[in-house]
C-alpha cells in the first residue's frame, strides 16, 4: 500500500458518504430582507441568482467560499453545483481572496495602444507582486481587465467600485498614496454597492456620488 | 459637418441627472404624448422615424416594437441592454451617467407602445457609477408617478422598472445570453431564428420581449416628441438620424460625438482634433468586432450602415477607434485575439477553440517563432469560425483578423521574416512580456 495518510473509506469502489458539515449561515438579517426584495422583482426566484451572489461575495468577506456557494443554493433552491456552475462564468466574482485595494488595469485596445501595459509594469514594480498576485500585507491585489468602456480617458484601472481614468506611469504613486487612506473600495463595499442598486426607493444623496475623477 | 445634436445636446447641462432639470428642458414631455397616442401609433411614429438598433446591428427597431403580440395572454417585458462591453464604445455609459431619465423615459415609452408591465435594465457590473445614476432616475420617475401604477393617470397602465446588474461577461451584450444571465444562468447564447422564434414571441421567461440598446431607447423621447419625419430628415437614405460616436484612440481631443449618419469619416477624425503622435494609419469605426480600415481607404466613407459596408467594414456600436504609424497591426490584432479568446463562453466549439488557436499562432509570431504558412493558417481560422459559431462572437472575432491580414499582410510577413516590429521598437502596443496570460483563471486558493 502506498502512502501512510488518511484513507477514505471506501466500500464497493465507492466513498462512503460522509457526513455534511454543519451549515453555518452567514446572511445577516438585513442581507435575507434584501435578497427577498430582490426575488421579488423577478417571476421566479432562480433569476436573483447573481444577486444572491452579490449578496454573498459580501456577506463572506469578498470572495465567493463553498459554504459561500451553498448558502446560495440553500436560500434560492437550486442544486450546489449549478451555482457553482453559473459564478464560475463571471469574472467580478471571486474565487481566491483579493487585497483590500483589487487593481484591476484595462489593457485591451484603446488602453493597450496608450500606455496601459507600462501601468502594469510600473504597479507590479512598486507593489512587488505580479498579475493576480496579492501583496503579502494583504493591501493591494493587481489584474488584468478587458476593455471597461471608458475609453476617452485611456489608461483605465477599476478599483472596486470606481473608475480611476487618465492612469499612466507618473501618476501611479499618487493613486497608490490615496488608495492606502481610502475604505470605500474594497472588493465587499463593491458587492454592497452592486446589491442597494438593485433595490428600489433608497437613493439618498450619498448614492449620487460624483463622476470618476482623474487618478491625479 | 459638424456635430448633430440630439441625444447629446443637454449633456453639459449641470443636474440633467436630476429629474426637476430633466423635466424643465422638456423632460418626460414626449411621455405625455405618448400615453395620449394609440399604442399602435406611438409604433408607427418609430416606424417613420426608420430609427435601426443601435447596439451593433442596426435591426430596425420597429420591426421589433411590432413584432411583440397585441395581447396580454402572456406577461410581456421590456429589457434595456446596458451591458455596454465592446472595446472602443462608451456612448451608453455617458448616456446613462448624465442623460439616465432620457433612457428611463424611452423605456416607459417602449412599455406602454408594447403592453409590459416589467422591465429591467441588465448593466454590467462594472458600470456601478452609470448605474447609480439610473437607480437616482427611477426612483424619482417612481415619485413623480411615471413609474408604478396607473402611469400618469392612464388606467391600467402599470409598469415596474429594475435594475439587474451583470458580474463581468462580455458575451452578455448578445441578447440571448443577456436573457440566459438575467434568468439566473451561465451567460450563454440560445438558440435564434430560424431555429426558434424571435425574443419577440419567445424571449425571458419564454414570454414576448422587447429588447433595445441604451440608445435606441434613449432616442425615442426624440422621435415622438418631434416625430419620426422629423427624425427622419436626418441621416441618409437607409440609414436616417444621428449617431452617438465614441472617439478614443490617438486622438486629440477623444471623447462621444453624435453626429448626422452619412458624415464623413475624416470629419469625425478632425471633429476629435485629428491625429496624434504621428500620421493616420488605421481606423476600426464601429467597436473591436469589426473589420479595420486602412488610412488609404478612410476618405471617402461615410458614416452610416451603408457606407461602413461599402468600405468593406461595419459602424457596429460606433466605437471609434483611431491609429497612428506607431502602430503596430500585429500586436494590435494579437491583442483583439486575446480579448476574444478571454471572453468566448465556451458553448460552441468553431469559437471556444478557434479563439485560443489564433491568440496561440500570434503569440509564435510576436515571440520570434512565426512560420510563412501561419499567415494562411489563421485566415484558415477565420474562414472556419465566420458563419459556423453558435453566436456572432465567432464572426467578430474573425472578422477583424481576417480583415487586417488582407490589408496589413506585409507587416505580418515582417514579424516573421525579422522577429521584430515592422514599426520599431517603440511600438504600440508594445511586445508583451508575457504571453497568453489568459487560461489560468480558475485557480482556487480557498
Amino acid at each position: 500500500m502506498a502512502g501512510t495518510g488518511p484513507r477514505l473509506p471506501i466500500v464497493g469502489g465507492v466513498a462512503e458518504p460522509q457526513p455534511a458539515p454543519a451549515k453555518e449561515y452567514r446572511f445577516s438579517e438585513q442581507a435575507v430582507a434584501e435578497l427577498n426584495e430582490i426575488v421579488s422583482h423577478y417571476p421566479e426566484k432562480k433569476a436573483a441568482m447573481l444577486p444572491a451572489l452579490w449578496i454573498a461575495q459580501r456577506e463572506y468577506g469578498g470572495v465567493l467560499t463553498p459554504q459561500a456557494l451553498q448558502e446560495v443554493a440553500d436560500r434560492l433552491g437550486r442544486s450546489y453545483a449549478e451555482v457553482e456552475g453559473v459564478a464560475t462564468f463571471y469574472s467580478m466574482y471571486n474565487f481566491q481572496r483579493r487585497g483590500r485595494h483589487h487593481l484591476e488595469v484595462c489593457t485591451c485596445l484603446t488602453c493597450g495602444a496608450a500606455n496601459a501595459y507600462a501601468v502594469v509594469h510600473k504597479l507590479e514594480e512598486r507593489l512587488g507582486i505580479g498579475l493576480g498576485e496579492v501583496t503579502p500585507d494583504g493591501e493591494f491585489s493587481l489584474g488584468e481587465v478587458e476593455c471597461l468602456n471608458w475609453c476617452e480617458a485611456a489608461t483605465v484601472v477599476q478599483v472596486g467600485d470606481r473608475y480611476y481614468g487618465y492612469v499612466s506611469p507618473e501618476n501611479v504613486d499618487a493613486l497608490l498614496q490615496e488608495l492606502k487612506k481610502d475604505e470605500d473600495h474594497t472588493p465587499q463595499a463593491q458587492a454592497d454597492t452592486i446589491v442597494r442598486l438593485h433595490l428600489r426607493g433608497r437613493t439618498s444623496a450619498e448614492t449620487n456620488a460624483p463622476n470618476s475623477g482623474d487618478a491625479e | 459637418m459638424p456635430e448633430r445634436l440630439v441625444l447629446l445636446k443637454y449633456r453639459d447641462v449641470p443636474g440633467m441627472d436630476d429629474i426637476a432639470v430633466y423635466e424643465k428642458h422638456g423632460g418626460y414631455e414626449a411621455l405625455r404624448k405618448a400615453v395620449a397616442m394609440e399604442r399602435q401609433s406611438v409604433i408607427d411614429e418609430v416606424k417613420t422615424s426608420g430609427l435601426r438598433g443601435r447596439g451593433g446591428a442596426g435591426f430596425p427597431t420597429w420591426i421589433k416594437w411590432n413584432g411583440i403580440p397585441k395581447d396580454t395572454k402572456q406577461p410581456h417585458y421590456v429589457l434595456c441592454n446596458a451591458d455596454e462591453g465592446e472595446p472602443g464604445t462608451f456612448k451608453d455609459r455617458e448616456l446613462m451617467l448624465r442623460l439616465p431619465h432620457m433612457v428611463v423615459e424611452g423605456i416607459i415609452i417602449g412599455a406602454y407602445a408594447t403592453l409590459s408591465r416589467q422591465g429591467y435594465i441588465y448593466i454590467r457590473g462594472e458600470f456601478t457609477e452609470p448605474a447609480r445614476s439610473i437607480r437616482r432616475a427611477i426612483d424619482q420617475a417612481y415619485a413623480r408617478g411615471y413609474l408604478g401604477r396607473n402611469i400618469l393617470g392612464v388606467s391600467g397602465f402599470d409598469f415596474d422598472l429594475d435594475i439587474h446588474m451583470g458580474a463581468g461577461s462580455y458575451e452578455c451584450g448578445e441578447e440571448t445570453a443577456l436573457m440566459s444571465s438575467l434568468m439566473g444562468e451561465r451567460g450563454q447564447p440560445r438558440l435564434k431564428m430560424p431555429h426558434a422564434p424571435l425574443p419577440v414571441i419567445e424571449g425571458v421567461w419564454r414570454s414576448p420581449t422587447l429588447i433595445n440598446n441604451v440608445e435606441t431607447y434613449a432616442t425615442v423621447p426624440h422621435i415622438i416628441l418631434n416625430g419620426g419625419a422629423w427624425y427622419a430628415s436626418m441621416g441618409t437614405e437607409r440609414s436616417k438620424g444621428t449617431k452617438v460616436m465614441s472617439v478614443s484612440g490617438h486622438v486629440k481631443r477623444p471623447g462621444n460625438y453624435e453626429i448626422e449618419m452619412g458624415t464623413p469619416l475624416m470629419e469625425l477624425i478632425e471633429l476629435a482634433g485629428g491625429v496624434t503622435g504621428g500620421e493616420l494609419k488605421a481606423v476600426i469605426p464601429g467597436g473591436s468586432s469589426v473589420p479595420i480600415l486602412p488610412a488609404a481607404k478612410c476618405p471617402g466613407v461615410t458614416l452610416d450602415y451603408e457606407g461602413c459596408q461599402a468600405a468593406g467594414t461595419m459602424l457596429g456600436s460606433g466605437g471609434f477607434m483611431v491609429f497612428n504609424d506607431r502602430t503596430d497591426i500585429v500586436l494590435l490584432m494579437r491583442r483583439t485575439a486575446e480579448f476574444y479568446a478571454h471572453e468566448s463562453c465556451g458553448k460552441c466549439t468553431p469559437c471556444r477553440e478557434g479563439t485560443r488557436w489564433m491568440l496561440k499562432i500570434f503569440d509564435r509570431i510576436v515571440s520570434g517563432g512565426g512560420q510563412p504558412s501561419d499567415i494562411d493558417l489563421l485566415v484558415d481560422i477565420c474562414n472556419q469560425m465566420d458563419g459556423r459559431s453558435f453566436c456572432p462572437l465567432g464572426d467578430a472575432a474573425a472578422w477583424p483578423i481576417r480583415a487586417s491580414i488582407k490589408e496589413f499582410r506585409n507587416e505580418y510577413e515582417y514579424w516573421i521574416e525579422h522577429k521584430a516590429s515592422p514599426v520599431g521598437p517603440d511600438c504600440v502596443p508594445p511586445v508583451p512580456k508575457r504571453l497568453n496570460p489568459i487560461l489560468p483563471k480558475l485557480s482556487r486558493t480557498w
